[in-house]
C-alpha cells in the first residue's frame, strides 16, 4: 500500500466495514473510547469501587448541568488548538508531533507583550499577542519542516525531541529573563487586565478563546474541502507517489502543513496565557500538545470530528479534576480512561508509519 | 547448473520464490534430494541448503564484509562472537571459492562485484548445496561477469548446484548445463545447453506469435513533422544512491505525432528513465527538453505545464490516489487550472463537472463520482487515468504498461486513444513489456538495456526478433546490430 500515511486513516474506515463513511468513522472512534470504559471499569472493581456510580459521578461532574458544562468546553479550548493543528500536519501526511513546544512558546510569547504593552487598549493588545503567538508557534516548527523537506530528517524525531527544547527554553526564559517581580515560582509579570480574553458564560475559565478555536476549526473545514492548496493537502497526505506524479510539490505541501500546524498551536498557547493562565508559568502545559495528537487520532483528521474528540477529553480533565474535590476516587483513573483512548487511537498511527518506513 | 529464462512475467521469478520458500505452490510439489519438500519460509529452504541471491542485496551497509558474512551464524565462544574463528572461516570459504574479499571494509564501501561475491560467499558460509541466483549479472560489467562466472563454474566443479535466472543468452549458453524456458507460467522446453543456440531460444521465449492484429495498417502515415521535437533527451545519466550507474548517454527523441516504442527487459533502466523524462528524479547529468523547451530543472508540475501528460506503469500507487474519489482523481493536476479554479478556490461544482465530462468522453464506468478509484476495475481506472491526463491536451505523452492488467476491450480502446493522439500531432513514448502492444503501436522501438540505448529497430510493425535480440544482448562491446 502506497497510502501509507496518517491521513489515510479517514477514508479507509468506510472501505474496510462496508458502512456509510459518516457512520463507520462514529463507529471507529467510540471503540478506544468504550475499550477504555472497560479497562477503566475493571481497575476501579479491583480497588474497591463500584464503576457504575465512579461512570455517572464522571458524567454528572462533566454534563450534568451548564456549569459543568462550561468546565468541560474550557478544558477542551486548548485541546481544540492542538487537536486541529496536529491534524492539520497529519492530513498532509506529516507527523509532527511537536505541537506541544509551539503551544508553549505561543504561550509565552503572548504573556510576555500582555504584559509588556500595557498602554495599548484591549482592541489592539490581544489582536497583537495572538499574531505574536501564532507567528512565533509557526517559528518553532520551521527547523524540524527544514530537516525534513530539506534533508530528509524524520519529522517524528526533530518534533519529539524539539518540544523539550521548546519546554527548557521557555522555563529557563521564565525564570531568569522574565520572572516575576517579588517571585520566586517561575512565573511571568502577570498580563494586562485589558489583554486578559473576555469570558463568555458564567465561568473565568470560559473566553472566547473557545469561539477563537471553532472558528479556526471552521475555516479547516473550509479550506480543506473548497481550496486548490486545501487539495494538495489531502492528496500528498493520501498518496505522496500519486501527488508527486500528478505535478504537487509533496514536500512544500509537507513542510508547508508543518509550519501551519505550528502556527495553529502557538496561537492555542496564546489563548492560554490570554484566557486562562494570564501570564506564563513554568509548567503552561500539560501536555496539551499531546492529548492534541489523542484528539486529532480520535477525530480521523476530519475538521467536524475534533469538536467531539476535545469535548470528551476535555470531559475527561474537567471531571477528573472536580471529582477529586468532593471524593476520594483516584484522579489516577482519568489517566488510566485518557491513556487507554490514546493507545488505542494511536496503536492505527504506529501502523501507518511503520507502513510508511516499510514503502520508503 | 540450470538457467532459467523467458520473457518479463513468463513466471521465473515466481518459480524461484518458490523454491526458496517465499511463496507457497498451490499445486505440485518442490522435490529436494530425492525426497518432496514443503517450504514453509526462506528459514526453512535455508536449513535445507537453499540459499538466494536477490536482485537486491540483503546485506547491512554499515557492517563489515567479515560482520555480513557471518550475521546471524557467528562463531561463539564463551557467550560472545569469536572473531578469530570468523576470520579463519571466512579465509577458508575464499580459498575453497577462490573468490578474495576486503573482509574489514564497510560493505557500503565495496564495489558491486565485491558485494556480490560476499552474498555467494554467505550462501556457502551457511552450507547452501542450492544457489538460487537471480539475473546475477544485471548490474555487473563485462569483465566482472567474467569473474562471476569463473566463480561460479568453480563452484559447480565443487559439486554445488546452481539455477540462475537470466535474461542474457550469451552468458546462459556459456555457463549453464541444462536450459528451461518459462513462458506465460508454463515449462516449455528444458534442454542441455549444448544442444541449443541463441535462435532457438528466442522462438521459444516469444512462442509462436499469433498473426499480428496490426492496427498499423490502419494508420496514415506520420503527420509532417513541427519543427520541434515532443521530446528530446540528451545523454541522460543517472546513478543511483548506491553508486550504481542505472542510465548512461541515453539519448532519445520523440517527434510530434511520432508514438515511439521504449523495449527492455525489466530493470535495465526504463523505469529510471522515466521518472527522469517526467522529472520525479533528477539526471546526473545530461538535458531533457519538452516541446522544445529545456525542462531539465523543472519540477514534475512545470514539465506538466510544458504540455507533458503522463500515465505511470504503477496504477494504483502513481496513477491514482484509490482512496479519493472518482471526481478527486479525475481533477488532480487540473485542480489549479482555470477550469476547476479560481483565486486558490476550487470553482463550486466545477469538480463534479469537469469530472463528469472525463468520466463521460472516456467511458468511465462508475456508479457515483463519489466512489473511491481503487473500487473500480483495472481498466476503468486506465481510463480514468487516460481522461485525467489527455483532458490536459499533452504536447507529449510517457505511457507506461497502459494495459496491463486490462482486458483485451480495453487494450483496444487505449490503443485506438494512443493512435489518436498521434493523428493530432502528439508525441507518445510507449513503455511496454507486451512486445506485441509495442510493434503494433510504434513508428519505430527504441530498446534500452543496462542503461544505455541498445539500438531501435524500424517500424511499422517492427522485426520483434531483432527487438529480442537486443534486449538479450551482453553490455556495452557485444552489441548486435538490429
Amino acid at each position: 500500500m502506497s497510502t501509507a500515511s496518517p491521513a489515510s486513516v479517514e477514508r479507509g474506515a468506510s472501505l474496510r466495514l462496508g458502512l456509510p463513511g459518516f457512520a463507520a468513522a462514529l463507529l471507529r472512534a467510540l471503540i478506544p473510547i468504550a475499550i477504555a470504559l472497560v479497562v477503566g471499569a475493571i481497575l476501579l472493581a479491583v480497588t474497591g469501587w463500584d464503576p457504575i456510580s465512579v461512570y455517572r459521578l464522571m458524567a454528572q461532574e462533566a454534563f450534568g448541568d451548564w456549569a459543568a458544562w462550561q468546565g468541560t468546553l474550557a478544558a477542551a479550548t486548548p485541546l481544540l488548538f492542538c487537536g486541529l493543528a496536529t491534524a492539520i500536519a497529519f492530513r498532509a501526511g506529516a507527523f509532527n508531533v511537536g505541537v506541544d513546544g509551539s503551544f508553549v512558546l505561543g504561550g509565552l510569547a503572548a504573556a510576555w507583550l500582555g504584559a509588556e504593552l500595557t498602554g495599548l487598549s484591549g482592541w489592539l493588545l490581544i489582536p497583537l499577542c495572538m499574531i505574536a503567538a501564532a507567528i512565533v508557534g509557526g517559528l518553532w516548527s520551521l527547523p524540524a519542516a527544514l530537516l525534513r523537506t530539506r534533508l530528509g530528517v524524520d519529522e517524528v524525531v526533530s518534533t519529539l525531541m524539539l518540544n523539550y527544547v521548546a519546554i527548557g527554553l521557555a522555563s529557563w526564559i521564565v525564570n531568569s529573563l522574565l520572572l516575576a517581580n517579588g517571585s520566586a515560582n517561575s512565573a511571568s509579570d502577570p498580563i494586562a487586565p485589558q489583554a486578559q480574553l473576555p469570558t463568555i458564560g458564567s465561568q473565568a475559565t470560559m473566553t472566547i478563546g473557545l469561539v477563537i478555536a471553532l472558528v479556526a476549526i471552521v475555516l479547516f473545514a473550509l479550506w480543506s474541502t473548497r481550496s486548490s492548496s486545501g487539495f494538495e493537502l489531502r492528496l500528498a497526505g493520501l498518496n505522496p507517489r500519486f501527488a508527486e506524479a500528478t505535478g504537487i510539490d509533496v514536500l512544500k505541501v509537507l513542510g508547508g502543513a508543518m509550519v501551519v500546524s505550528g502556527l495553529v498551536g502557538g496561537l492555542g498557547g496564546g489563548v492560554h496565557a490570554l484566557g486562562v493562565v494570564h501570564r506564563f508559568v513554568d509548567g503552561f502545559s500539560p501536555g496539551y500538545g499531546f492529548t492534541g495528537i489523542a484528539v486529532a487520532l480520535l477525530a480521523r483528521n476530519g475538521a467536524w470530528g475534533l469538536i467531539p474528540a476535545a469535548v470528551l477529553f476535555g470531559a475527561l480533565a474537567s471531571a477528573g479534576a472536580t471529582v477529586q474535590l468532593i471524593s476520594a476516587i483516584p484522579l489516577d483513573i482519568v489517566d488510566v480512561l485518557q491513556g487507554t483512548i490514546t493507545i488505542l487511537a494511536a496503536a492505527q498511527l504506529v501502523g501507518l508509519w511503520r507502513r510508511r518506513k516499510a514503502a520508503a | 547448473m540450470h538457467a532459467l529464462v523467458g520473457e518479463n512475467g513468463a513466471g521465473k521469478t515466481t518459480l524461484m520464490r518458490m523454491l526458496f520458500g517465499l511463496d507457497r505452490p498451490t499445486e505440485g510439489t518442490v522435490v529436494l534430494d530425492d525426497a518432496p519438500v514443503a517450504l514453509a519460509s526462506p528459514a526453512d529452504a535455508a536449513a535445507r541448503g537453499i540459499g538466494m541471491v536477490h536482485q537486491e542485496f540483503k546485506l547491512v551497509d554499515e557492517l563489515t564484509a567479515l560482520e555480513n558474512l557471518v550475521l546471524g551464524r557467528e562463531p561463539m565462544r564463551r557467550g560472545r562472537i569469536d572473531w578469530a574463528a570468523a576470520r579463519e572461516q571466512a579465509r577458508e570459504l575464499a580459498r575453497e571459492s577462490g573468490a578474495g574479499l576486503d573482509w574489514d571494509r564497510p560493505v557500503a564501501e565495496l564495489p558491486v562485484e565485491a558485494r556480490q561475491r560476499l552474498e555467494i560467499l554467505r550462501l556457502l558460509h551457511r552450507r547452501a548445496d542450492v544457489l538460487i541466483l537471480d539475473e546475477p549479472t544485471a548490474v555487473l560489467g563485462p569483465a566482472q561477469v567474467d569473474d562471476l562466472l569463473e566463480l561460479l563454474r568453480g563452484l559447480r566443479d565443487r559439486g554445488r548446484t546452481i539455477v540462475f535466472i537470466s535474461h542474457k543468452l550469451r552468458e546462459v549458453l556459456q555457463l549453464a548445463d541444462t536450459v528451461s524456458v518459462l513462458r506465460g507460467g508454463r515449462l516449455v522446453e528444458t534442454l542441455p545447453a549444448a544442444a541449443a543456440d541463441r535462435d532457438t531460444l528466442v522462438t521459444l521465449m516469444v512462442g509462436e506469435r499469433p498473426p499480428v492484429v496490426s492496427l498499423a495498417h490502419q494508420r496514415a502515415a506520420a503527420p509532417a513533422h513541427s519543427p520541434a521535437p515532443a521530446l528530446a533527451a540528451q545523454s541522460l545519466g543517472l546513478v543511483d544512491r548506491d553508486g550504481r550507474r542505472r542510465l548512461d548517454d541515453v539519448d532519445l527523441t520523440v517527434r510530434p505525432g511520432e508514438i515511439v516504442g521504449l523495449a527492455g527487459v525489466a530493470g535495465n533502466g526504463q523505469d529510471e528513465l522515466v521518472e527522469t523524462l517526467v522529472g520525479l528524479r533528477r539526471p546526473t547529468s545530461g538535458t531533457v527538453a519538452i516541446d522544445g523547451r529545456d525542462v531539465t530543472a523543472r519540477s514534475v508540475a512545470g514539465r506538466r505545464r510544458a504540455g507533458l501528460g503522463f500515465i505511470p506503469a504503477d496504477r494504483r500507487g502513481e496513477g491514482l490516489a484509490i482512496d479519493s474519489s472518482v471526481a478527486d482523481n479525475a481533477i488532480a493536476g487540473l485542480h489549479r487550472s482555470d477550469r476547476v479554479a479560481r483565486g486558490g478556490w476550487l470553482k463550486p461544482g466545477a469538480r463534479e463537472r469537469v469530472a463528469q465530462a472525463i468520466v463521460d468522453a472516456y467511458q468511465v464506468r462508475c456508479a457515483s463520482l463519489k466512489l473511491a478509484a481503487g473500487r473500480l476495475s483495472g481498466g476503468n481506472q486506465q481510463r480514468l487515468i487516460m481522461g485525467r491526463e489527455l483532458a490536459r491536451e499533452p504536447r507529449l505523452l510517457i505511457v507506461s504498461q497502459p494495459t496491463r492488467g486490462v482486458d483485451v476491450k480495453g487494450a483496444a480502446y487505449i490503443h485506438g486513444q494512443l493512435l489518436a493522439l498521434r493523428e493530432r500531432g502528439v508525441g507518445v513514448l510507449l513503455i511496454s513489456e507486451e512486445l506485441d502492444e509495442l510493434a503494433a503501436l510504434s513508428d519505430r522501438v527504441v530498446v534500452i538495456a543496462g542503461g544505455r540505448i541498445a539500438g531501435e529497430v524500424a517500424g511499422p510493425a517492427p522485426d520483434l526478433n531483432a527487438v529480442g535480440a537486443l534486449m538479450t544482448a551482453a553490455p556495452s562491446g557485444l552489441k548486435e546490430a538490429a
